[in-house]
């Protein structure tokens, strides 16, 4: 159990000082341009309205639509005041989390990121068995390396996403990166369990892995998730090495010349930005580099990208709550707008982006004309052993 | 109303591979994840709503390790108000009278008028901690319990059988309930109401702290020997039935009907 | 000498399943222990069960007292306690069944013997009783012996044997009660059945489950045959409760409920990982899907690789003729 620094935070600010809520001047941008709005009750400008008033807080935290927002950050973004509407839904949130009274699926996933350091109820001794019979090299502390590691839980653990830590391994070994994975110690960033409101875990989070992290020696961390990355670069002020995002190391390893694909991908590929390495992190055009380099991909645009793109609704916590709208998930409305531009293959560079396209592809039943997949699992099929 | 909680800190197996070790008596623990024990975390749940609905106070009573502090100090986040943590070795554990015969003894002198346990252990699944307790301590119990409703100087418990049939009775306090998963909902112990617990009074204690001859829940006093452990020989991999479509199917409902499965 | 005696459960008016499948092992034991198999019956007006147990060679013992009329763990406990010192019984065997447990590990307290719980086999080697039994769910199996003692108590886990054919018919003695009065402290208060329609998929015993192969809600009724004829609850991937197949309150899966029924029937599932999070402690996993490759093959048990629909009516039908 992670449990390293049990540090009492004070709770002095009050609801509409620690939102900011006096900041905004109810222009609507933020529900104008939230992407949950064509399929759920949700009406983020309002929450933000009707939050001034402490009393009404337990009120609206019993509002099932709080559980809609995928903090997908476009409200953010749009933002004129800079203001962060969709916290002050995650804060409505962490008032139920306070009160124990949690869907069990979000109990059992932050349950289990306390216990084994990843929400998936997976055992923390298992969190490395994805690398057997893998070459790969494992950190060690005071041991410096240039490029070091984050998997992510999902990667680690999920069969279907495993494909991108371990086609990096191969690149890597491949294009002779000096890098290093993080040993098994290494333990879930917190992204969820910041959007889920679990604030006193999440406050823990930051203070165990920047310790963790820091006993380190590289040049940077390099996630493979971008809900670790973005994770990483917004809420850990102490950590020391700067974080990255794979699709930035590997543009520079093909600006430099170190990467040569084998064999060429003549397809039309389409690629999905996902909210946290786009519009949270300003990381669009590196991937977009990639996927040019391969021989034969035709790249093509969806018509909602870069900082508009459409949320895949993986993010936000999403995946331990169900929403009760039954209309189409986004993720259903974003393949078939694919569809629309013919395309072959919906590439995302990240984990949650596989899972729900993936899904929403297969429920359309496109699985004969179309792929999803992480932009690690085309380059794996691009490189020689 | 004081109700004591009896919990245990189970590692899940349901996906982890088991490997025993060379002594042949104990498994290989090291890849598994602990937890409390599923039913035992119905039973916390239940001893916190009845706190909640009729006030009074509960404490935890476990068996176990140091590292099972965690799992203590998440009930006490829920609302349970005290622990003793009894750690010892020379408890036959594989014997659940024996355990049962520590737990008696670790409530002697003390009064209460509930203790709820979970009413299956998902490690060694006997189902007998409960009900043995009941017996030490000479008091009323019911297992596999699925509702409580608490009365005035008696309780009524709802006892699941099977098909969803209940059973329901009617004892006289004090008792021993043993928890049916499913009763309730357990709710989520936020990080801050563990830190918060971290005040609430743990003791840590032995055999020779609670006055137990050592000699009377030892391996020499258990009645059963645990000679051995093994992997049983069951085909991991999925055993894959072939033939026509109506063979198949016609081979499945063979299997189901004398596996006992529908 | 060393006898064995049976406890056989009733309820309701009718035997239960282990009280036959406990005579596939007490005959071997009382044989290898040179003792008689002894059947003990505790009820109100039980003739007709009486002979029926009768019917598998055993001396059947009836206790015929209003008092039995329901079960009572406490005066179960009372009379059991009496007849032990009466018979002598060198085993004395139940079922781990909610009666079984709810007096067998009080009683082994109270008359100080060994007792061990839930066996799925007994075997008498070299003068003592060893029991196999199940430790983390059924991955390991632990050999436990019991102490000389005057009698060893244990339970049976249903459905762990077969219950064995009836062989010769054996004689039926009615015996005078043990119990000669109710007890206060414990009152059976009644039955209650469960309600239709309220069903709680985390509770189910089986669950049928269909996926995306299912393909459209008009095929529903195939499958809701299936789960009639099995007696299971129906359930679904988030993929059938997304199309509106089942309702959202039945998905299986990390944002939908975890359920450990004791048979999980994955029909045109294909298993992803959020999915199997949700069901992997089932019991026993039978999974019927088109392609070979698909995830959900990794935790079965039992795997068909074909058309759901070829397969469904047809197990339906063969379920219907197995179960009568």
């Amino acid at each position: 159990m992670m449990m390293r620094g049990m540090i009492m935070t004070t709770e002095s600010q009050t609801f509409t000082e620690k939102y900011d809520l006096l900041g905004c001047i109810q222009c609507g941008r933020c529900t104008g341009g939230c992407p949950v709005t064509v399929r759920a009750d949700l009406n983020v400008r309002q929450f933000v309205d009707d939050a001034y008033d402490e009393e009404k807080l337990d009120e609206l935290a019993r509002l099932a639509e709080i559980w809609d927002c995928t903090a997908c950050h476009t409200c953010a973004v749009r933002c004129p005041k800079g203001l962060k509407p969709l916290e002050v839904l995650i804060g409505l949130r962490s008032l139920i989390v306070e009160s124990g009274k949690v869907e069990p699926t979000v109990r059992d996933a932050l349950q289990s990121v306390l216990l084994e350091g990843n929400p998936w109820e997976k055992s923390r001794a298992t969190r490395q068995d994805w690398m057997e019979g893998l070459d790969v090299r494992i950190a060690e502390p005071g041991e410096h390396v240039k490029n070091l590691f984050f998997v992510c839980c999902t990667n680690a653990y999920d069969p279907r996403v495993q494909v991108t830590a371990k086609n990096m391994i191969k690149i890597l070994n491949k294009a002779g990166v000096d890098y290093a994975f993080l040993p098994e110690d290494e333990s879930c960033c917190g992204s969820e369990v910041f959007t889920i409101g679990e604030e006193g875990l999440f406050e823990m989070i930051v203070e165990d892995n920047t310790e963790f992290l820091n006993e380190f020696s590289a040049d940077r961390i390099v996630t493979l998730s971008p809900h670790c990355f973005t994770t990483y670069r917004t809420h850990f002020p102490d950590l020391k090495l700067p974080v990255i995002h794979y699709t930035q190391l590997l543009d520079e390893l093909i600006e430099e010349g170190k990467l040569a694909w084998t064999g060429e991908l003549p397809k039309k590929v389409v690629y999905h930005d996902p909210c946290y390495l786009g519009k949270q992190s300003g990381v669009f055009d590196e991937p977009r580099r990639i996927l040019k380099s391969i021989p034969g991909v035709e790249l093509l645009e969806f018509d909602r990208s870069r900082e508009r793109s459409l949320c895949c609704e993986g993010g936000g916590g999403k995946m331990w709550v169900e929403s009760e709208s039954k209309k189409e998930r986004l993720a259903e409305t974003r393949i078939k707008d694919a569809k629309v531009l013919e395309a072959d293959i919906v590439a995302a560079a990240c984990p949650f982006c596989v899972l729900t396209l993936e899904d929403a592809m297969k429920g359309l039943g496109y699985e004969e004309e179309m792929r999803v997949a992480e932009i690690m699992e085309l380059l794996g099929e691009l490189i020689e052993d | 109303m004081k109700t004591i909680v009896c919990i245990k800190y189970v590692p899940d197996t349901s996906e982890a591979e088991v490997k025993v070790n060379p002594d042949g008596k104990t498994v290989d623990d090291a890849k598994f994840s602990f937890d409390i024990n599923d039913a035992d975390n119905y039973a916390v749940e239940e001893s916190v709503l009845v706190k909640e609905d009729k006030g009074g106070e509960v404490d935890v009573l476990s068996i176990g390790p140091k590292q099972s502090e965690v799992m203590i100090r998440m009930a006490m986040a829920k609302g349970c108000d005290r622990a003793t943590r009894v750690e010892d070795d020379r408890i036959a554990d594989h014997d659940p009278l024996m355990v049962a015969k520590v737990l008696a003894g670790a409530l002697k002198d003390q009064e209460f008028d509930l203790i709820f346990t979970g009413c299956w252990a998902e490690d060694d699944g006997h189902m007998s901690t409960g009900v043995a307790l009941a017996e030490y301590l000479g008091i009323n119990h019911a297992s596999m319990v699925k509702k409580v409703e608490v009365l005035d100087g008696k309780v009524k418990a709802h006892r699941e059988l099977e098909g969803g049939l209940m059973e329901v009775v009617e004892l006289e306090l004090p008792a021993v309930l043993t928890i049916q998963t499913g009763i309730n909902e357990p709710r989520y112990a936020p990080i801050r109401g563990i830190r918060q617990a971290q005040k609430k009074e743990l003791n840590v204690v032995n055999l020779d702290d609670l006055g137990l001859d050592p000699s009377e829940v030892g391996s020499e006093a258990s009645l059963v020997v645990l000679e051995n452990l093994y992997i049983p020989e069951v085909e991991s991999a999925a055993e894959f039935i072939e033939g026509e479509a109506d063979e198949k199917a016609e081979k499945l409902a063979s299997i189901l009907v004398k596996g006992g499965l529908v | 000498m060393g006898d064995v005696l049976v406890l056989a459960e009733h309820r309701q008016g009718s035997l239960r399943d282990i009280s036959f499948e406990m005579m596939a092992i007490a005959p071997r034991i009382a044989e290898a222990m040179n003792g008689e198999v002894k059947v003990l019956l505790m009820g109100s007006g039980m003739d007709d069960m009486a002979k029926k147990m009768s019917e598998y060679g055993a001396k059947v013992i009836v206790v015929d007292d209003p008092l039995f009329e329901n079960f009572n763990a406490e005066k179960y406990q009372k009379a059991l306690s009496a007849l032990l010192d009466d018979l002598k019984p060198a085993v004395f065997m139940t079922g781990q069944t909610a009666q079984g447990v709810d007096f067998m590990p009080a009683l082994a307290v109270e008359k100080k013997l060994p007792y061990v719980a839930e066996a799925i086999d007994l075997n008498f080697e070299d003068g003592t009783l060893k029991a196999t039994r199940n430790l983390y769910s059924g991955k390991v199996n632990a050999i436990v012996s019991f102490k000389p003692a005057d009698t060893c108590l244990v339970t049976i886990r249903e459905s762990a044997v077969e219950a064995p054919e009836p062989a010769a018919s054996g004689d039926v003695e009615k015996i005078d009660s043990p119990l000669t009065e109710d007890i206060p402290y414990r009152k059976f208060v009644e039955y209650i059945e469960a309600e239709v329609g309220d069903v709680d998929i985390t509770q189910s015993d089986i669950l049928v489950s269909v996926g995306r192969g299912l393909k459209e809600d008009k095929n529903l009724p195939v499958i809701e045959e299936l789960a009639k004829a099995m007696k299971a609850d129906i359930s679904g991937s988030r993929a059938a409760t997304d199309a509106g197949w089942i309702p959202h309150d039945r998905q299986v899966g990390t944002s939908g409920k975890t359920v450990k029924p004791k048979l999980y029937l994955a029909l045109g599932i294909s298993g992803a990982f959020q999915h199997l999070a949700g069901m992997k402690g089932a019991k026993t996993i039978v999974a019927v899907n088109r392609d070979p490759e698909a995830p959900i093959f990794s935790v079965a048990d039992y795997a068909i690789v074909d058309d759901i629909f070829k397969v469904v009516p047809a197990l339906t039908e063969k379920m219907k003729e197995l179960k009568g």
